[in-house]
């Protein structure tokens, strides 16, 4: 199991938050995909309460051929642009659809509140 | 009892005028019960018939080599390519005939047997380094499908396994990140060392097969590998040639006729889903008179306190328990309901659940029925027996016996899936019909049962007629809500 920080620095709500993950590993790993999930709570389309990510590369589209850095890579970029037409939490998919405004306030506040860089992570 | 069984069959012919349907010239014939059955014309618009047959395993696998072969000599195409447009169309060979050259390679592309742009072979700038395993080998264990995609032996067996576990066998694709390029059969099983593995793989590209295939169905029976074949896939029985389970061709639930696959899969869900609470609720609830939450009572005293809205009231009358105080007794004796308002949404919910019961009270009594009805089969059959051994007749003397169980046990099926077809039936006139010719089926198939289990005091012509007119009553029911 590894823990993993994710550090934002682009222009987006989670900007400057500091992010824990857990990467579990099978034991077939890499021909089935590592079970990822967030450690601190985020306020996301595709991430629920639990952490568990919605992401298709790690389901269904998972090759042997990714690496961890590829999907630490494709989470970031999932961060910036949710895809709010497959969520995992419909409210905050809604919200994102039809204010923007909100989500990003929300968004910034959960990043504030728990993602604090010296919250000592 | 067996004796005068045996005289009613005998002499039927002789001293009973009016039921003449036991003379022997009748034996074999389809003359008896005139009144009942115009022979052949009621045959042809039979709704409940259906054409089918049952493969083997073996027969089923040379079933669609046939189709691909004749797809790859209509097409032009190979083997490969024929077997992934046939499984992507239902193997609907009329569907893909007349597409174009440019149609067929476009969805070839898009199926993955093709690849979009032939690529340069990047062995020799990769090395010979597999990117799965990170590891250095030789050249001649590096493998790859027609997208150059290199990848070691061993990663390659280790996929395959993997994913083959999983039960995933015809859409096993290249290991390259956003590469779809299928891995055809022999390809895998090339990597494939184990025995079990294989089997397994064998065993789920045969699935993978049928289950895309619009008129071949898998036999649903307990491990029955039989295949249903039908020209024409409808929602009517097979009885699998093997095991001899029954089932709807087109969901391959249990055979639900009246009732539709889509009606019955909801039936059999609310079932699953619903029953043991409602029953549970309707047995041990009951709701407040004055503001109607629904209450358990979970101690002897039958003083009973709303918790909701704190009213007192007595469980066994559901009066207002202040005019208990002394008179506790008084609601012993029987009087007409007290008025309770019949609006609230608690009270329609409790009619919605009378409803649901009512009818799933049915139905069940009807499966239990059927059970029962097996255990007098078994009775039938030890009976015959006892009086072949005796003389009394021949086996051939008896048969109708059983051929009339076995018809109750279809009258009764039929009946037992009417039910979630009336439950689900918008009222109306349509409705009534339906409840109506239902009653009639329904009372036929009491009479029936009744007859079969006293078999010994009625007339082998009486018992024929009986069936006769259930099989009737079924039939006519089916016509006029079966769809053909």
């Amino acid at each position: 199991m590894f823990r993993n920080h994710l550090a934002r620095e682009t222009d987006s709500p989670y900007q400057g938050g500091v992010f824990s993950l857990n990467i579990n590993f099978p034991t077939d790993y890499p021909f089935k995909p590592p079970k990822v999930s967030f450690t601190t709570k985020i306020y996301h389309p595709n991430i629920n309460t639990n952490g568990s990510i919605c992401l298709d590369i790690l389901r269904a589209q998972w090759s042997p051929a990714l690496t961890i850095s590829k999907v630490l890579l494709s989470i970031c970029s999932l961060l910036t642009d949710p895809n709010p037409d497959d969520p995992l939490v419909p409210e905050i998919a809604r919200i994102y659809k039809t204010d923007r405004a909100r989500y990003n306030k929300l968004a910034l506040e959960w990043t504030r509140k728990y993602a604090a860089g010296d919250g000592g992570n | 009892m067996a004796e005068s069984l045996e005289e009613d069959y005998t002499y039927s012919g002789d001293d009973d005028d009016d039921d003449d349907d036991a003379d022997p010239n009748d034996y074999y014939g389809d003359e008896c019960m005139e009144e009942d059955q115009e022979p052949v014309d009621e045959r042809e618009p039979d709704p409940e018939y259906f054409e089918y047959k049952c493969l083997t395993v073996s027969e089923a696998k040379t079933f669609l080599q046939r189709q691909v072969e004749e797809l790859c000599s209509k097409l032009k195409v190979d083997k490969r390519s024929a077997l992934v447009l046939l499984m992507s169309h239902g193997w609907l060979i009329a569907e893909l005939e007349n597409r174009t050259e440019q149609d067929i390679s476009n969805l070839l592309i898009e199926k993955g047997v093709l690849a979009r742009h032939v690529p340069q072979a990047k062995r020799s700038v990769c090395g010979t380094s597999c990117s799965v395993c990170l590891q250095r080998k030789p050249r001649d264990e590096m493998k790859a499908l027609l997208c150059s995609h290199f990848f070691c032996k061993d990663c390659w067996c280790k996929q395959f396994e993997v994913l083959i576990n999983n039960g995933i066998a015809s859409d096993l694709q290249c290991m390259a990140i956003d590469c779809h390029i299928g891995a055809p059969e022999d390809f895998v099983l090339s990597f494939l060392h184990v025995e079990t593995i294989r089997k397994k793989y064998d065993k789920f590209i045969f699935r993978d097969y049928i289950k895309s295939h619009y008129n071949l169905r898998f036999c649903p029976g307990t491990d029955c590998t039989m295949v249903a074949q039908a020209d024409k896939p409808q929602s009517k029985r097979v009885d699998c040639s093997k095991c001899k389970t029954s089932f709807c061709f087109n969901c391959c639930g249990a055979y639900h006729a009246p009732t539709d696959c889509e009606t019955v899969k909801k039936w059999l869900m609310k079932c699953a889903d619903d029953s043991e609470t409602a029953n549970y609720i309707s047995a041990n609830t009951k709701d407040c008179p004055k503001c109607h939450a629904c209450i358990e009572k979970n101690g002897g005293c039958n003083h009973m306190q709303c918790s909701r809205c704190k009213h007192d009231f007595c469980w066994v009358c559901m009066g207002d328990w202040k005019f208990h105080g002394t008179e506790y007794y008084e609601c012993s004796r029987y009087k007409e309901k007290p008025d309770i308002v019949n609006e609230c949404a608690q009270v329609k919910a409790r009619e919605a659940l009378k409803k649901y019961l009512f009818y799933h009270g049915r139905w069940e009594n009807h499966a239990r029925s059927l059970e029962l009805e097996a255990v007098t089969l078994g009775n039938i059959n030890k009976r015959i027996q006892e009086k072949v051994m005796k003389n009394e007749g021949t086996w051939i003397d008896w048969q109708y016996l059983l051929d009339a169980a076995a018809l109750l046990a279809k009258c009764r099926y039929s009946l037992q899936y009417t039910y979630p077809y009336a439950y689900y039936l918008e009222s109306g006139p349509r409705k009534k019909l339906f409840e109506y010719q239902q009653a009639q089926l329904e009372a036929e198939i009491e009479n029936l049962s009744w007859k079969i289990e006293r078999a010994e005091k009625y007339q082998r012509g009486d018992l024929q007629n009986q069936m006769n007119v259930a099989e009737k009553r079924r039939q006519t029911l089916f016509k006029d809500f079966f769809p053909t």
